[in-house]
């Protein structure tokens, strides 16, 4: 068993990583001290990986909408019952979630880690899925969309992708809706399974006071042993450049219009090191644009546009990027203009240097506070893994970055013509 | 220090008028963080003031005189944060100030982290932006507006406003009924004066707790506490925590309508047993088998069988003596949804606990308990609940006192349940069957 074993100076942390016959890379991040152990088991497919050729297949199968995260609740079901029972007669906290481009299946414990360790391994390897059950979940699942319906920050963000994208399956809702979950059975679920739990395209983290090697151990005798497979071709639409549409509305019972608005990046296909910069530089670039520590921010805020509910962020994956901004405010479209100048002025005039130094220093900071909680190192990990990096690259980014690059990025990510805004207004 | 688990436990390092100053000393993390906490009781006179101080305060201080001067600080110190803000533990009301940055041993230039996080704390708090011995007023009324915006958004979250919603009418006419936030109607008779004069009030008289938690040094403790002590105090005000037993009472129905896909269904209980009451570890465990989790009855009936919800769960407010029950569900199966969860607790005070679900729950309760030494933040709520509660436990006597409970405890902890309020959010026009 060859274990890897890479030691970050400046974090304080060291990485051991492993490959399994099958193709399946396990990370281990000891925590000392810390009482939660925490372990996932992950799989580079989400929301948005609805149509693809199957290996060995030449036609294109396109799923119902909504179906990864469908298999993720069915998973949970086992021959001889729940396997959330298990989990909790071991009093551990099982748990899984479905973003657009990855399923997480996880547990945080504090004792018998093996055991639970074990569970997670075997359960994710196992779906016994019944067409009952199928049948039984679109109840559950139903009621988890129409909560989400009444969730106006939910709505409101997931309604900017629907502008912004006109075509890329991230303009769906993760769970998918009533409609397309109706036409979900058994066997679509399975086929789904058999294409993207191949443990080649997953990973094995876990974080906490643990030893390595047994994780290793574990990993060994637990995996199936399988041939490793070319990776499954997944289609996403042609995307233009531009937004889709520059505005959407919907009313929902709020007190305050609510309001989102953001920038559809033009950087698909990217991988490793430069997703990672490209995210740092649009991040950098949204706090010295309207950040707490910003001209503008001050402006709006005394002129009672924004309170502190305002928040920006980027997301940037390999199969579509983007940044969104946004909080509650009296009047959305003046926040847009605002911002627009702002931006503008920012584009001829220039960038403030030693703003964005400072702003770069608390983004290191920010890093290296992740580390106080092991839910947020996986969470981190798993994110960065499916960029294609490692999470601690970000380290080197922070130390490589260019104010000239960030500078480019200004003028490469925030184009008018790829703004949308998205607002939920009173009834 | 202490080993294992336990590692983290509060010790108080100096108590003077009123200021009790405690460390929770523990090197596993990358940051300290620094812990200001005002109580009050929670009254109408006061929420609103004490909800609208830390607003206007966070906004400048002598040597940060805006809030953008306060941002650029904290960016400075390697991404340092600082919130305020105010909750309700029972009926206190309690306002909170805190600051967290990376240890000195994390820097790379050995910047004084400590020493420059306790000063920008010190002089927010201490210290604020007067103009002419009064607070700003144009902070003031920047901050009344958007504290209104704040009190009427609490319906924008349908899940935590149909929770505390529920609890309110189940406290109707007593204290805890106050939203934390307090009233837009009594915003507008707010003056800068008033708001300063309250503000000196809370600095005189308001029973504070201090927590320090990280790598924290005796110098550093002693600094902090010399800082304290040049505080003016006096006739510090007494604080009850508003516990309440009431056993005679109907369930009461009250239905909101909104404009809602899905209904809400909360279920507010007294639960008659106090918080320093033998009793406790029993209603604590009884809590966890009702709707503590997936292992609980909630989560298997009414979500796992009938299939009638994404989350059913029940939890304890346990200054005030009351728990609640909340689910979301399809309008039409109020009834239902009704029938299943009132069953559930039935089902306990008749000594219906299977051994999983004991053991579960224990396991559950042992889980979460040990899980909060991991978070400084936690950590502190942990401590300051002690110290509300009357209750001197750490996290291993917490832990010890839910294993030892019976089966026959905890139904009896079921039977001195009672349900007082059926809180139901729906949708206008819908038939409430």
């Amino acid at each position: 068993m060859t274990i890897n074993r890479i030691q970050y100076e400046k974090a304080g942390e060291t990485l051991y990583s492993y490959e399994h016959s099958s193709g399946l890379k396990t990370f281990v991040i000891p925590r000392r001290g810390y009482s939660k152990k925490f372990a996932a088991f992950a799989t580079n497919y989400g929301s948005i990986d609805n149509e693809f050729i199957i290996p060995g297949e030449e036609n294109v199968t396109r799923v119902p909408d909504g179906i990864a995260h469908f298999l993720e609740h069915k998973l949970f079901e086992q021959k001889d019952g729940n396997v959330m029972e298990k989990f909790s007669a071991l009093g551990s906290n099982p748990n899984a979630y479905t973003s657009f481009n990855k399923t997480v299946y996880l547990f945080s414990c504090t004792d018998r880690f093996d055991e639970n360790f074990s569970l997670l391994l075997d359960y994710v390897q196992n779906p016994y899925i019944t067409q009952e059950s199928v049948e039984n979940e679109k109840g559950i699942i139903g009621q988890e969309i129409m909560m989400y319906q009444d969730n106006p920050e939910w709505k409101v963000f997931i309604n900017l992708l629907r502008a912004l994208y006109e075509k890329h399956p991230v303009r769906l809702d993760i769970a998918g809706t009533i409609d397309s979950i109706s036409r979900i059975d058994r066997d679509t679920l399975y086929k789904c399974y058999n294409t993207f739990y191949h443990p080649s395209n997953m990973i094995v983290l876990a974080v906490g006071d643990i030893e390595p090697e047994s994780i290793f151990e574990r990993v060994e005798s637990s995996i199936l042993h399988r041939e490793p497979r070319p990776p499954v071709s997944r289609i996403y639409p042609e995307e233009a450049a531009s937004a889709c549409s520059d505005y959407i509305e919907e009313k929902l019972a709020v007190s305050i219009p609510i309001f989102q608005m953001g920038y559809k990046g033009s950087f698909y296909g990217e991988k490793g090191i430069e997703l990672l910069k490209y995210e740092t530089a649009v991040k950098l670039l949204l706090e010295l644009l309207i950040g707490r520590s910003s001209e503008l921010f001050e402006h709006l805020y005394n002129e009672g546009l924004i309170n502190s509910s305002f928040g920006a962020d980027a997301y940037v994956e390999k199969q579509c990027a983007f940044s969104v901004l946004g909080g509650e405010s009296p009047d959305p479209a003046k926040v847009r203009d605002r911002f627009c100048q702002a931006l503008e002025s920012a584009k001829k005039s220039g960038l403030d240097r030693s703003g964005c130094e400072r702003l770069l220093r608390s983004l290191r900071g920010r890093f290296m506070r992740q580390f106080n909680s092991v839910e947020r190192i996986a969470n981190s990990f798993i994110s960065a893994y499916f960029k294609g990096v490692s999470m601690f690259d970000y380290l080197d980014v922070y130390d490589k970055i260019t104010f000239e690059y960030v500078n480019e990025v200004l003028h490469d990510h925030f184009d008018h013509a790829s703004l949308a805004m998205s607002v939920i207004r009173p009834v | 220090m202490e080993t294992g688990f336990n590692a983290g436990k509060a010790v108080r390092v100096s108590s003077f008028d009123l200021i009790d100053i405690y460390r929770v000393y523990t090197d596993k993390f990358k940051t300290n963080s620094i812990h200001f906490f005002f109580q009050d009781n929670l009254t109408r006179e006061n929420v609103t003031k004490n909800a609208l101080l830390p607003a206007v305060m966070r906004r400048g201080s002598r040597t940060y005189p805006t809030l953008r001067d306060i941002s650029m600080e904290l960016e400075s110190l390697y991404g340092a944060s600082f919130d305020c803000g105010v909750t309700k533990k029972g009926e206190r009301h309690i306002i909170h100030f805190y600051t967290e940055f990376l240890s000195r041993q994390y820097v790379p230039d050995g910047t004084d982290t400590f020493a420059a996080g306790l000063d920008l704390l010190f002089d927010i708090v201490t210290r604020p932006a007067l103009v002419n011995g009064r607070f700003n007023e144009e902070y003031l009324a920047q901050e009344k507006e958007n504290l209104r915006i704040r009190i009427e958004s609490r319906v924008n979250d349908k899940m935590q406003y149909s929770v505390d919603r529920c609890l309110e009418e189940v406290c109707r006419n007593e204290p805890y009924e106050i939203y934390d936030y307090g009233f837009v109607e009594d915003l507008a008779g707010i003056s800068a004066d008033e708001l300063t004069q309250h503000y000196q009030n809370m600095l005189e008289t308001f029973p504070m707790q201090v927590y320090l938690v990280g790598s924290i040094t005796d110098k550093e403790t002693d600094r902090l506490s010399e800082m304290l002590s040049g505080l003016a105090r006096k006739n510090i005000i007494s604080l009850g925590n508003g516990f309440t037993i009431k056993k005679e009472t109907e369930p009461r129905h009250v239905t909101e309508t909104m404009n809602v896909t899905q209904g809400k269904l909360c279920l507010g209980y007294r639960t008659n047993t106090a918080p320093d009451s033998e009793d406790f570890p029993a209603l604590m465990v009884c809590n966890g088998i009702l709707g503590g989790g997936i292992h609980s009855k909630l989560f298997r009936n009414v979500r796992e069988k009938a299939r009638l919800a994404y989350y059913a769960y029940s939890r304890l407010e346990k200054f005030k003596g009351l728990m609640v029950v909340s689910s979301g569900i399809d309008i039409g199966n109020k009834q239902k949804a009704l029938g299943i969860i009132e069953q559930q607790l039935d089902d306990m005070t008749k000594g219906n606990i299977t051994d999983y679900e004991l053991e579960a729950t224990v396991k559950s309760i042992e889980t979460g308990v040990k899980s909060m030494t991991d978070s400084q933040i936690n950590i502190v709520d942990f401590y300051l609940s002690q110290t509300i509660s009357g209750t001197n436990d750490d996290f291993s006597t917490v832990i010890e006192k839910a294993k030892k409970v019976t089966k026959d405890e905890i139904t009896a902890a079921a039977r001195r349940i009672v349900l007082d309020t059926i809180y139901f959010l729906t949708a206008a026009g819908s038939p409430d069957r």
